[in-house]
């Protein structure tokens, strides 16, 4: 049986599977058509349903379960996920996975089309270090992400002294991972 | 907030990986599952196959090396770790003389997928038999597989001593 312990080390492989069956695009049908559609469909359900609220539900189930160290900001506009500790990228950091060039893209490989079909847009940097930010707004809301420390506070994942350490990808006004401008 | 969460300790060294939280988030069940979907509807059956297979040769190589060293002492030790670390697994598993034996009274994949009101793959059980078939070959092992659709039985003994896996007797999941 392959089984939730061990999850994101699976999951990982089969990007590295999946490109070699049939390429990036392959890979981003799976993000697409296996788990935002089918897999977190729980999430899209919430999220479309209810915006801001359902993503403070469904993060926070999803966040507490996985025991990951994270904080959330919001308002009637914006909602800030500060990723201090990513559940998921440190299990492959501490178990020496590496086997697909950029797994921290899934994440917006997956979220991408769900705030897409909610009416949200993502501005988004990983570090692939295991820390991220990520902020939703509405579509039609023109405004730019929020300077360092400005929206979260002390609590802004950008304010840690291993913040920059490793290399930033970033997304502005992104629904899927071809928005990516490499670090 | 930042989350007050501590890191559990590790879990047993039997898992080649191990997390910082001792119990595996059941949503992920339904990613596996959906994985097993996805695969069959692009590449279909071959296809869902040689995935299970690559996944026990390559990503669960580390499996296969204990195995290799340990025999079944090393098989009885892995599944009573990965059966601790699965969440709301009722399995028990015995060390007789010739076969380690896994009598999967609640399996958690199944359980948690039924309560999420997840369609499951009807070929879902299936997995066990692949991957842990290509887990043990390069050990001289091999499995057996009898049940499923949320319990079953599964003996792992010495490659040869039992006749083929008949693939009717795992049931297919509704």
């Amino acid at each position: 049986m392959i089984g939730s312990y061990d999850f994101c080390g699976h999951y990982e492989f089969t990007f590295e599977w999946l490109d070699a069956e049939g390429g990036i695009d392959m890979v981003r049908a799976y993000w697409l058509e296996a788990i935002s559609l089918d897999s977190q469909r729980h999430a899209r359900d919430l999220i479309v349903a209810e915006g801001i609220e359902g993503m403070k539900k469904y993060w926070t189930h999803t966040l507490d379960e996985e025991a990951a160290g994270y904080a959330f900001t919001s308002d009637n506009n914006r909602f800030r996920i500060d990723m201090h500790e990513c559940p998921s990228k440190g299990f492959l950091i501490r178990n020496g996975l590496k086997q697909y060039p950029d797994y921290c893209d899934h994440c917006i490989g997956w979220i991408g089309p769900v705030m897409r079909d909610a009416g949200f847009v993502i501005d988004h940097d990983h570090d692939h270090c295991g820390k991220c930010w990520w902020e939703f707004r509405k579509m039609d809301d023109p405004s730019k992400p929020s300077n360092i420390g400005e929206f979260a506070g002390e609590r802004d994942v950008r304010c840690s002294p291993e913040w920059n350490h490793g290399q930033i990808d970033s997304f502005q006004r992104a629904v899927d991972d071809t928005d990516k401008r490499p670090g | 907030m930042i989350s007050d969460r501590q890191p559990a300790a590790g879990t047993s060294s039997a898992l080649p990986y191990t997390d910082a939280k001792p119990v595996g988030a059941a949503d992920f069940y339904f990613a596996i599952n959906t994985t097993f979907r996805f695969i069959e509807q692009k590449l279909g059956r071959d296809g869902l196959l040689r995935y299970w297979k690559d996944l026990g040769t390559r990503y669960f190589a580390p499996v296969t090396k204990s195995w290799v060293d340990g025999g079944l002492d090393a098989v009885a030790a892995y599944w009573r770790a990965f059966f601790d670390a699965e969440p709301d697994a009722d399995v028990a598993v015995e060390h007789g003389p010739d076969r380690v034996t896994l009598t999967v009274r609640q399996c958690p994949a199944i359980y948690h997928l039924r309560r999420g009101g997840r369609d499951i793959v009807p070929d879902f059980c299936e997995h066990c038999y692949w991957v842990s078939d290509a887990i043990g070959k390069p050990a001289g092992l091999t499995v057996r597989i009898a049940g499923g659709n949320g319990s079953c039985r599964q003996d792992f003994l010495k490659a040869g001593t039992a006749p083929e896996q008949n693939l009717n007797l795992i049931n297919r999941c509704s």
